[in-house]
C-alpha cells in the first residue's frame, strides 16, 4: 500500500534535508573546520528518514555510526545537532560528543555509540523499562551490516526474543564495514536471515525505496507495541562516500558506486512525486530551496557559535560526587 | 537501632529486600539470581516476593549490564549481579564505554543509577577466573563508583547508599566474607559513600587496607601494639572516587604508610594511593611507602599456591616494622 502523497512529500523534504546537511558536513570536514571523524549517510536517506517516520517521539532511538540524518529528524533543534558536530559550546551535548555521539534525551535520541553493537544491549534496558512501566514505547536500534559481527548482537537478540521485548533491529546494510564487504565477513546471503536462529521475524527491504522502508518498519513497530517481540529488518542500500569524510574508498569498484547512484533514493522519490502523484515541479524545487536556506542558516549559527568553556569538560562526570575526582 | 549479628551475605540480602520494599523502581537481574537466589545465596527470597522484579537471564553479562544501564536511564534502579567479578571481562564495554559515560555524554541530562554487585577476591580455591581482584581495572574510568565494604554493617549500609546513588556503582563483595557475622541494625540505614573509615587510631604508621586486608591489618596492629608500635588503619570503603583527605591527614600525622591490597602490585590500587601521598604530603613522610600485595601472577588453584601468593598479616606486620625502623 502506497503512502499518502502528502506524507511522501514530507519524506522528500526530510531526505533532501539529510542530503544537503551531509553535503555541507562533508565540505566542512574536508576543509578541516570540523574536528575528528565525520561519517556521512549520503545515499542512505530513504532508510534513515523512513525508519524515523514510522516511530513516535517517545520511542527510544539508537542511531548508528552514520547517525546525523536520524538525529536531525528526531525532533531536536537541528542547528544544535550541527553545532555538536562542529564541537561548539552550543552543541546539543555541549561539544562533549561530536559527530559520533549526538544524544538528546528530550526526544529519546539515545545517542550513537563509537563501539559497534554496544547499543544493541543498552536498548534491552529501555525496552525492559517500557514493559516494566507498562507503556508501549519501542526501542529501535539502527545498525550497520558490520555491526552484526559483534558478540553483543547475539546476547541482545537472544534476550529480546526470549522475553518478547519491544525492540526493533534496523540493519541498514550499506554493504561495507569500512572496506570489508558483508559477504566477506558473514555467511548469510542476506543478513536478515541471521534472526531466523532466534525465531525472530525478519525481512529484507529495498532501503532506497522510502515507502517500502516506512511500511516494513511500521509493521515491525506494531508487532513490538502489541507485545509480540522483536523484529529484524535489513534495509539494502549503499553509502556513496567513503567510511569517513575524506576516505577515498579505493576498496570498492567504481561501477558499483555508479550503479547505486543510479538508484538514488532522493531522485527516486522525486520521480514518484512528479510522475505518479502529479506534483508540479515548482513545489519540489521550492522544497529544495527551502532546505538549502535551512541548512545555511544552521551553518551560520554554528560558525558564529562560541567554542565550549573549558570548565565544561569537568562537569557531569558524576551526579553524586563533585567535579574534582 | 535494634542490633543483631548476621552474616555479610545476609546483610546484603536484607539491604536488597528493604530497598525493593521501599522503591518499586528497584529490580534485580543476573544469572540464577531469581529462583535459585544467587550462586552465593545473596538474593534469596526476592523472586518469591517480587516475581516480576527478579530476572534470571541467559549467560549474557554484556546484556545484563547493558540492560541495567538502559533501564537506569529510564529511571529504574537495577541491581545486577555478576556471578563472579572476573566475568566483567565479557561486559567490560558496557560498564567502561557506556554506563560510565552516559551522564557526561548527555550533558548531565540523564543519570545512570545502577549497581553491579560482583563477588571478588581470592580465598575460596577457585583459581584465576573466579578469584581476581578487579578494582584497578575500573579505577581509571571516571564516571564509575567502586565500593568495597569490609564488614556486614558496611555491606548493608553501603549497598543501600549505592542503590540510592545516581551514578553506576560496582559493588565489590569479597567472597570470603559471605558467612562472616557482625553487628547489623535491623532497620534500613545508609553508610556514606566516598568516605573512608578510620578503623583504628594510631600514631606511628598508617595502614590503608581494603576488604579482606582490613582484618589482617587489625591482626597485625594488635601484634605491633605489643611491640610498642601504634598503628592507624584506614579503610577507604569507596575506592573510587577516593576520600583523599582522610588518607592524607593520617599519613601527615603518622609520617609512614603501608598499603595492603589483594591483587597484583603492578598498577594496583596501592600504586595510586602511594602516588597520591607522595604528591600531596611528601614533606611529612619519614620513610618510603610500602605496598603489601598479591604477587604479580594469576591466582593459582592449589591452596598451597594460592596462600603463597596472597598477602598475610605477617607480611603486613613486617612491612610496618620496616617503615618504622627505616
Amino acid at each position: 500500500m502506497a503512502l499518502l502523497k502528502e506524507r511522501l512529500l514530507d519524506l522528500y523534504y526530510k531526505m533532501v534535508l539529510i542530503r544537503e546537511f551531509e553535503e555541507v558536513m562533508d565540505i566542512y570536514a574536508k576543509n578541516g573546520t570540523i574536528p575528528g571523524f565525520v561519517h556521512l549517510g549520503i545515499g542512505q536517506e530513504a532508510s534513515q528518514a523512513g525508519i524515523v517516520d514510522a516511530l513516535k517521539e517517545t520511542d527510544y532511538k539508537y542511531p548508528d555510526h552514520r547517525g546525523h540524518g536520524v538525529s536531525i529528524l528526531c525532533g531536536t533543534d537541528r542547528k544544535l545537532v550541527m553545532a555538536e558536530i562542529f564541537g561548539k559550546g552550543t552543541g546539543i551535548n555541549g561539544g562533549r560528543g561530536g559527530s559520533m555521539h549526538i544524544n538528546d534525551i528530550k526526544v529519546r535520541n539515545m545517542g550513537f555509540n563509537g563501539i559497534q553493537g554496544s547499543t544493541t544491549v543498552t536498548a534491552l534496558g529501555t525496552a525492559f523499562a517500557s514493559v516494566y512501566k507498562g507503556n508501549k514505547d519501542v526501542s529501535v536500534i539502527f545498525m550497520g551490516d558490520g555491526t552484526l559481527g559483534e558478540g553483543a548482537c547475539h546476547e541482545s537478540i537472544n534476550m529480546a526474543a526470549t522475553w518478547k521485548l519491544p525492540v526493533l533491529y534496523c540493519v541498514i546494510n550499506n554493504q561495507y564495514a569500512i572496506s570489508t564487504h558483508y559477504r566477506e565477513s558473514h555467511p548469510q546471503k542476506q543478513l536478515a536471515t541471521w534472526a531466523d536462529g532466534y525465531g525472530v521475524p525478519n525481512e529484507v527491504v529495498d532501503g532506497n525505496d522510502v515507502e517500502a522502508v516506512v511500511e516494513a518498519t511500521e509493521r515491525a513497530v506494531e508487532r513490538a507495541r502489541n507485545g509480540d517481540g522483536p523484529t529484524l529488518i535489513e534495509y539494502m542500500t549503499y553509502r556513496w562516500q567513503g567510511h569517513f569524510a575524506g576516505d577515498p574508498a579505493a576498496y570498492r569498484p567504481d561501477e558499483e558506486l555508479q550503479e547505486w547512484k543510479n538508484k538514488c533514493p532522493v531522485k527516486r522519490t522525486k520521480a514518484r512525486l512528479l510522475d505518479v502523484h502529479g506534483f508540479p515541479e515548482k513545489i519540489l524545487s521550492d522544497i529544495e530551496k527551502k532546505v538549502v536556506d535551512e541548512v545555511q542558516s544552521m551553518l551560520k549559527f554554528c560558525l558564529e557559535s562560541p567554542e565550549p568553556d573549558t570548565k565544561e569538560a569537568l562537569k557531569h562526570v558524576y551526579a553524586g560526587f563533585g567535579e574534582e575526582i | 537501632m535494634s542490633m543483631r549479628k548476621i552474616s555479610f551475605g545476609k546483610a546484603i540480602n536484607e539491604a536488597l529486600h528493604q530497598e525493593m520494599e521501599r522503591d518499586d523502581s528497584v529490580f534485580i537481574i543476573g544469572e540464577d539470581v531469581a529462583k535459585m537466589g544467587g550462586d552465593f545465596g545473596v538474593t534469596r527470597g526476592i523472586w518469591q516476593k517480587w516475581p516480576d522484579r527478579a530476572k534470571d537471564t541467559a549467560l549474557s553479562e554484556s546484556a545484563i549490564i547493558g540492560l541495567a544501564s538502559g533501564a537506569a536511564v529510564c529511571g529504574l534502579r537495577p541491581v545486577a549481579e555478576l556471578m563472579f567479578a572476573d566475568f566483567i571481562g565479557v561486559a567490560f564495554d558496557q560498564l567502561v564505554n557506556n554506563a560510565a559515560k552516559l551522564r557526561y555524554m548527555f550533558n548531565g541530562e540523564v543519570s545512570c543509577p545502577m549497581v553491579v554487585r560482583a563477588p571478588t577476591g581470592s580465598g575460596i580455591r577457585t583459581a584465576y577466573h573466579h578469584s581476581q581482584s578487579v578494582e584497578p581495572w575500573f579505577m581509571n574510568v571516571p564516571g564509575l563508583v567502586i565500593v568495597a565494604p569490609s564488614t556486614p554493617y558496611e555491606a548493608k549500609g553501603l549497598l543501600i547508599a549505592s542503590i540510592r546513588n545516581e551514578d553506576p556503582v560496582i559493588f565489590l563483595e569479597h567472597k570470603s566474607f559471605y558467612s562472616i557475622k557482625g553487628d547489623v541494625p535491623e532497620e534500613s540505614y545508609e553508610v556514606e559513600l566516598f568516605k573512608a573509615e578510620v578503623k583504628r587510631e594510631g600514631r606511628d604508621v598508617t595502614i590503608v587496607a581494603t576488604m579482606s586486608m582490613v582484618a589482617l591489618a587489625e591482626k597485625a596492629a594488635e601484634k605491633l601494639a605489643e611491640e610498642g608500635i601504634s598503628v592507624e588503619i584506614i579503610d577507604p570503603r569507596t575506592l573510587f572516587p577516593l576520600d583523599k583527605d582522610t588518607i592524607n591527614r593520617s599519613v601527615a600525622k603518622t609520617g609512614r604508610l603501608v598499603i595492603a591490597q589483594e591483587g597484583p602490585k603492578v598498577m594496583g590500587f596501592g600504586a595510586e594511593i602511594a602516588a597520591m601521598v607522595v604528591e600531596d604530603v611528601f614533606e611529612y613522610l619519614k620513610a618510603p611507602v610500602k605496598r603489601v600485595t598479591t604477587m604479580d601472577v594469576p591466582i593459582p588453584f592449589s591452596p598451597v599456591l594460592e596462600d603463597y601468593v596472597v598477602p598475610t598479616d605477617v607480611d603486613i606486620t613486617e612491612a610496618c616494622k620496616a617503615v618504622v625502623e627505616f
